[in-house]
């Protein structure tokens, strides 16, 4: 056999990374290729989800000015606004960062899986279920679990379920998408059974899981979903050259080596586990996942599958629209998940008018 | 570090593969039962037949993409499913029918795909990642076209993309199925062409292909399929009669060979009456 091409023998010659790409060299073994203008994206995202932070740390019934926030992160600032900014707003602009950030990066992976911009968990019924799950645990006819458990024992059932129904055909196809919606229909209908079937009083407090809100939140889940969000990021880094494959056609998978059932299993406990989690602290607040991931395509120019932009964007769409769902109708708080619901209901109906556009995500 | 490398991709080249006792199934339908075949090595086999015979789904077995329900497939000697799946992607690439490709992506990043087998997570770039994309990129005529957006090419250029992605691959099998199916004249003699430019280097290539006398004039080796069997497999000169063609196709015509190339070219094709 003619070798298919010729080498040159030259040890002084530096290994040159595609163009637009950094190589990350340690040793002899370890070469990462970084692609620069992800790096420089995610930065931007990093700053500006920063300084929201700051903002809504500042906003409110009594108005903090940036500098005095600032000084409070630092250990500084008077007791009153240490009191305000880190053990009244705080914990909630955290469940607000975690729970974007997860719903977001969920739905990207769950989108590109299914190579369909509207296979968010929230539409495919996994919100719904986790819910469902949850509120029969606050109403007492769970198992006598945490709620924030059944919350994932939900979502889990939900896409095993969507899966069997799928017979077969994988998260591909319509058939994934239908049985999901199906599912959530009928999670939800459970859900407004259950609490129709309880007194006022547990309904109430019940309630905060049905509409998707930032107020009720468990500190304790919070900090577990921080925990989940990071490692599920990580995660999100290391198979990412396997993630990469995912749009192509599962032959052209297997032909490159690489086991599609393998890189799906890895997606999906990604996505039940992300979706769980933050439906156990905030509820069904499913427009971000849609929401989140596209902005992070937009700017991304629809090249590659911006998984930690999405998580960042997700992240900074929850700020804000819980930021306005605090201050808009002030002194009445509006939930953050009628706020995404009244921005993203009209947003997923433009995306279904501009189905027109190249993109198949 | 050059030289055993070298090495390396000379040895793999040797490049056997095989079908014992293969039967192939879609859920409880049987499309092939019990078959044997061996792809002749270094030659471009391809493989006919009517639709529905199973010629797709037997590239499908021999590729690893469809599991065997019983039989096996050898590569190298080795049952193919035994074998760890990157292992196999450096020995043998695929170019299915259905290619869906991720949005807004380039000639050259599509090719780059095809190193995936020979990196791992932590080692996502070598030096002959990058001269393995250039020689793939000159074997199929894309240096021009590399930073153009996949989408945006004609069919045959995609296709020859595709190809080159598999170049990329540096195997020594290449199995293609329907590489011209939805190309016009030209660009099918461009995508064929450039499989004999493969063969000429070494390369053991088998191809499904619908168009009867471009299979005679571009293979060296044809399987002949009906209803999952082989009715009969050898050098397009020395099966193809009047007679298979009838029992193929249901069709009746007259064969002469080509002055230029001495493949047989079907004429005066018509369908059997009676």
């Amino acid at each position: 056999m003619i070798p298919n091409r010729l080498f040159m023998p030259n040890a002084t010659q530096e290994t040159v990374p595609p163009n637009g790409y950094k190589l990350l060299t340690l040793g002899h073994k370890v070469r990462i290729l970084i692609e620069k203008k992800a790096v420089v994206r995610n930065i931007w995202l990093v700053l500006i989800l920063l300084l929201s932070c700051v903002m809504t740390l500042g906003i409110g019934t009594m108005m903090i000015s940036p500098k005095e926030v600032i000084a409070v992160v630092f250990g500084h600032g008077s007791p009153m606004s240490q009191f305000i900014v880190q053990d009244l707003r705080l914990p909630r602009l955290l469940a607000a960062v975690f729970t974007g950030a997860a719903f977001s990066l969920a739905g990207c992976l769950m989108q590109t899986m299914a190579r369909n911009r509207l296979a968010t968990p929230g539409i495919i019924g996994i919100d719904n279920a986790a819910m469902a799950f949850a509120v029969s645990s606050v109403v007492g006819m769970g198992l006598s679990i945490a709620p924030s458990a059944m919350a994932l024992a939900g979502a889990a059932t939900a896409t095993a379920l969507a899966f069997g129904l799928a017979g077969g055909s994988g998260t591909r196809g319509y058939r994934f998408i239908v049985a999901g919606i199906g599912i959530g229909a009928i999670a939800g209908a459970v859900t407004q059974l259950l609490l129709s079937q309880v007194s006022i009083d547990v309904a109430n407090s019940a309630y905060p899981w049905t509409v998707g809100s930032l107020s009720a939140r468990d500190p304790f889940m919070v900090h577990i979903l921080g925990a989940g969000v990071a490692v599920c990021l990580v995660a999100c880094l290391v198979f990412a050259s396997q993630f990469a494959l995912l749009p192509f056609s599962d032959q052209v998978i297997t032909g490159l080596g690489a086991n599609i059932k393998y890189i799906r299993i890895i997606a999906l406990v990604l996505c039940i586990t992300l979706t769980g989690l933050a439906v156990s602290v905030a509820g069904p607040v499913g427009l971000v996942a849609l929401v989140g991931p596209e902005i992070a395509r937009v700017l991304a120019r629809y090249r590659g599958i911006p998984l930690v932009s999405s998580a960042l964007t997700g992240a900074l769409v929850m700020v804000i629209a819980d930021l306005v769902g605090r201050t808009i109708l002030s002194p009445i708080e509006l939930p953050v998940g009628i706020v995404t619901a009244v921005v993203g209901g009209p947003y997923l109906i433009w995306i279904l008018i501009k189905r027109s556009s190249r993109s198949s995500l | 570090m050059t030289a055993s490398a070298f090495q390396h991709t000379h040895s793999s080249s040797y490049a056997r593969l095989e079908a014992e006792q293969l039967t192939l199934k879609h859920g409880k339908t049987t499309i092939i039962e019990r078959l044997n075949v061996t792809l002749p090595e270094g030659q471009v086999t391809a493989i006919v037949g009517p639709n529905g015979c199973g010629k797709s789904t037997l590239l499908n077995g021999l590729s690893r993409v469809h599991a065997p329900s019983s039989g096996v497939v050898l590569l190298n000697g080795k049952d193919i499913h035994s074998l760890p799946s990157k292992e196999v992607a450096r020995r043998l690439a695929l170019l299915p029918q259905d290619t869906l490709a991720p949005d807004g992506i380039t000639i050259e990043e599509l090719i780059r795909f095809g190193r995936h087998p020979h990196q791992s997570a932590l080692k996502q770039w070598a030096m002959n990642d990058q001269d393995a994309i250039d020689y793939a990129l000159k074997a199929a005529d894309l240096i021009g076209l590399k930073d153009r957006l996949l989408d945006t090419l004609s069919g045959g250029q995609r296709q020859r993309a595709w190809i080159a992605m598999s170049i990329a691959q540096e195997t020594p099998l290449l199995l293609l199925d329907e590489p011209t199916s939805a190309l016009d004249l030209g660009h099918q003699i461009e995508v064929f062409e450039l499989i004999r430019t493969l063969s000429k280097q070494g390369k053991t290539l088998a191809m499904v292909v619908h168009d009867l006398p471009s299979a005679c004039r571009y293979s060296d080796h044809i399987i002949a399929m009906k209803s999952g069997e082989i009715l009969t497999q050898g050098s397009p000169k020395d099966i193809m009669t009047k007679e298979l063609v009838r029992e193929l196709y249901g069709v009746d015509c007259d064969l002469i060979p080509d002055p230029m190339t001495g493949s047989p070219i079907l004429i005066n094709i018509q369908r059997v009456r009676g």
